[in-house]
């Protein structure tokens, strides 16, 4: 009788086609569209930074030496060209008007200072608002101080090895899939954890509170099956729905890295390859199933005791916020699973699921996420059935 | 056969519903000692002004209520007791059922043929003795949200009809149809009293309840008013005419 209900209510659900967009078809294409657009729109803002040709301003005291050094600056600094100002007002004015993107003021006593061995300021006028100018800026600087610091250790006659008696050599010892956990290990069950409970959402409401809108629960409830079969085979439909959307995302990333090009390093793409295993996939799944029933059995009383539509999604749509924001947690690299956060739910799953990826997952921490989260499944299901019972609600 | 003996329901309040009713009371009384039987072949009328306690009390009926007190026996099942068991011999439709806008006459009909257990032989022959009666052939794999009125109708019919129950109940079934789509109501009603079932439906037009009744029960605010053969009471009338009977005893 259970797989009568599911049936039926899965073929109504796939027929609905504001569910399948949220179920399918968004999470099927988001990490495909927006991977593609961001990669696409990076690279090109990259190479679009490095081919911009820089107007550089220079007033002061700079004579042939810095101008040459700047002149000669190797093309991987990027491409520049200079430009001689009688007065600092009109370079500033003139980096403000974007004339030029970068201003140098040498100080007027610079050949003083380099006399008497003494540090000489350079200023670097420049326009924050734009992208990409003060590190611009910085590689320069750089560039000139390495020059300026061979010179004068060269005229004082020391050997620049002599100060420097220390080499820090750092080493990690982290796998890269350990490092590849942590940095962006909690992006995945953020993903999971968000299109999960989208993917509850429509099919929670529409099989419940539609029901009851349409008129259709009260012939429902005159057939000879018992109410724990019939929200049963109901919420079977939500889980699929929500492990759908969770696993449509998934492949979505999977195809966006597989066939989108999207990431160029081989040795990350041979990570990922290594993390993407059967058995890495059935123990994510372990830990989404329970947290997909935990979110079928918090949407299902609301949807029950809603009287429309429009009320119970205005209910949902701001817990979305309350369950999607503790996955944040994932992203912060500091917070760890222990034996505290394993008994945070949603927290526990993330922190669960990034160890997952590290290959650092303990059994006992695995455990006791795994277990919390099967008994608030359990008593959300326990809620749902007892709202599910209730006359006043169940019939508006 | 319905036997229905001191039923009693109560229906507790939320403030919301406090404040709707200007009241301070914790509960409303829906229906008040309801007793009365119906027997098989005949059809039995629930005659009551709006909110009089006839939906409530159908409900109960179908085990989709609990009654508060009192006993229900359906075709010699305690349906308070074993509803489960009294819900396979009840067909149940009412005016406002819907339907799965998105599922075909088929499906519809299919799924409820195997909620209710209906053997394979026993549905298929049911089917294409009620697609035939109703007409329902030439629509049977149009989704429903496409079909007119009427067709949900036929729809609605053959659904409650499909597992050739012994008992059907009638909520205010032609509330909202036109009367085309309403004398196939009226067809099923004596169909079902010529099969020897046991009916009872509910209205508060007394021109339908003249036409098809043999016994009639009058409720107003939860309580009995009136309980007897119809024969009997076109003959004790002391109105001018039914409605106002139905009117007097009401306000009596």
């Amino acid at each position: 009788m259970i797989f009568t209900i599911f049936k039926k209510e899965l073929i109504d659900t796939l027929r609905d086609k504001r569910t399948m967009r949220t179920m399918l078809l968004i999470p099927l294409l988001v990490f495909p569209i927006t991977l593609t657009l961001f990669v696409n729109v990076s690279s090109s803002f990259e190479k679009k930074a490095s081919e911009e040709q820089l107007k550089i301003g220079v007033w002061g005291d700079l004579g042939a030496k810095y101008w040459n050094q700047l002149e000669q600056m190797p093309a991987g600094l990027g491409k520049k060209e200079l430009k001689n100002f009688k007065d600092s007002s009109a370079l500033k004015r003139a980096i403000e008007q974007g004339e030029i993107q970068l201003g140098l003021i040498v100080p007027k006593n610079e050949a003083e200072l380099a006399r008497s061995k003494k540090p000489i300021p350079l200023m670097w006028l420049f326009d924050a608002s734009s992208v990409g100018r003060q590190q611009r800026a910085e590689s320069y600087m750089n560039y000139l101080s390495d020059i300026a610091e061979t010179v004068r250790l060269k005229e004082l006659g020391v050997d620049s090895e002599k100060l420097h008696p220390l080499i820090p050599v750092f080493q990690n010892c982290a796998s890269d899939k350990k490092m590849i956990g942590q940095l962006a290990g909690g992006f995945l069950p953020y993903i999971f954890i968000a299109f999960g409970f989208i993917g509850c959402m429509y099919p929670a409401i529409d099989l419940f509170t539609g029901e009851k809108e349409r008129g259709t629960i009260e012939t429902l409830l005159t057939t000879p099956v018992s109410r724990w079969q019939m929200l049963v085979g109901k919420m079977m439909v939500v889980v699929t729905s929500g492990m759908l959307a969770a696993s449509c995302a998934l492949l979505g990333l999977f195809v966006s890295i597989e066939f989108l090009d999207i990431v160029h390093n081989k040795e990350i793409l041979d990570i990922v390859h290594g993390i993407l295993t059967p058995t890495f996939i059935l123990a994510m799944f372990s830990l989404l199933f329970p947290l997909v029933v935990f979110f079928a059995g918090v949407m299902i009383p609301i949807a029950i005791y809603a009287k429309s539509f429009k009320e119970a999604q205005s209910i949902i749509t701001p817990l979305n916020f309350v369950m999607v924001l503790p996955a944040m947690i994932g992203f912060f690299p500091g917070i760890e699973l222990n034996a505290l956060t394993a008994a945070i739910p949603v927290v526990n799953i993330v922190l669960s699921t990034k160890e997952l990826i590290s290959g650092t997952l303990s059994v006992g921490y695995y455990s006791i996420s795994l277990g919390i989260m099967l008994i608030l499944a359990t008593l959300s299901v326990v809620v749902s059935y007892r709202q599910f019972g209730n006359e006043a609600r169940i019939l508006n | 056969m319905i036997k229905v003996s001191h039923l009693r329901k109560e229906f507790e309040l939320s403030r919301q519903q406090k404040k709707e009713l200007n009241t301070t009371a914790n509960n409303a009384l829906a229906v008040d000692d309801l007793s009365f039987e119906c027997q098989p072949g005949k059809v039995f009328s629930l005659l009551g002004p709006n909110g009089a306690g006839k939906t409530t009390t159908l409900r109960m009926l179908s085990t989709i209520l609990t009654p508060s007190s009192g006993s229900i026996e359906i075709a010699g099942v305690d349906a308070v007791k074993y509803p489960q068991e009294a819900r396979a011999k009840i067909g149940f439709l009412t005016g406002s059922t819907g339907l799965y806008a998105r599922l075909t006459p088929i499906e519809i009909i299919d799924y409820f043929a195997a909620l209710y257990q209906v053997p394979t032989k026993e549905k298929e022959e049911r089917k294409k003795y009620l697609f035939d009666l109703l007409n329902m052939n030439d629509f049977l794999q149009k989704r429903i949200g496409k079909l007119s009125t009427g067709m949900k109708q036929k729809v609605s019919i053959c659904r409650t009809m499909i597992h050739n129950p012994e008992v059907v109940i009638f909520d205010e079934p032609t509330s909202g149809l036109d009367v085309i789509t309403a004398e196939n109501i009226i067809k099923l009603i004596r169909d079902c009293k010529n099969q020897g079932k046991t009916v009872i439906f509910s209205s508060h037009i007394m021109s339908e309840v003249d036409l098809l009744c043999d016994d009639l029960a009058i409720v107003h605010k939860g309580q009995l008013k009136y309980n007897g053969q119809m024969s009997d009471f076109r003959q004790n009338m002391e109105a001018s005419n039914l409605t106002e009977e139905f009117i007097r005893i009401v306000q009596r």
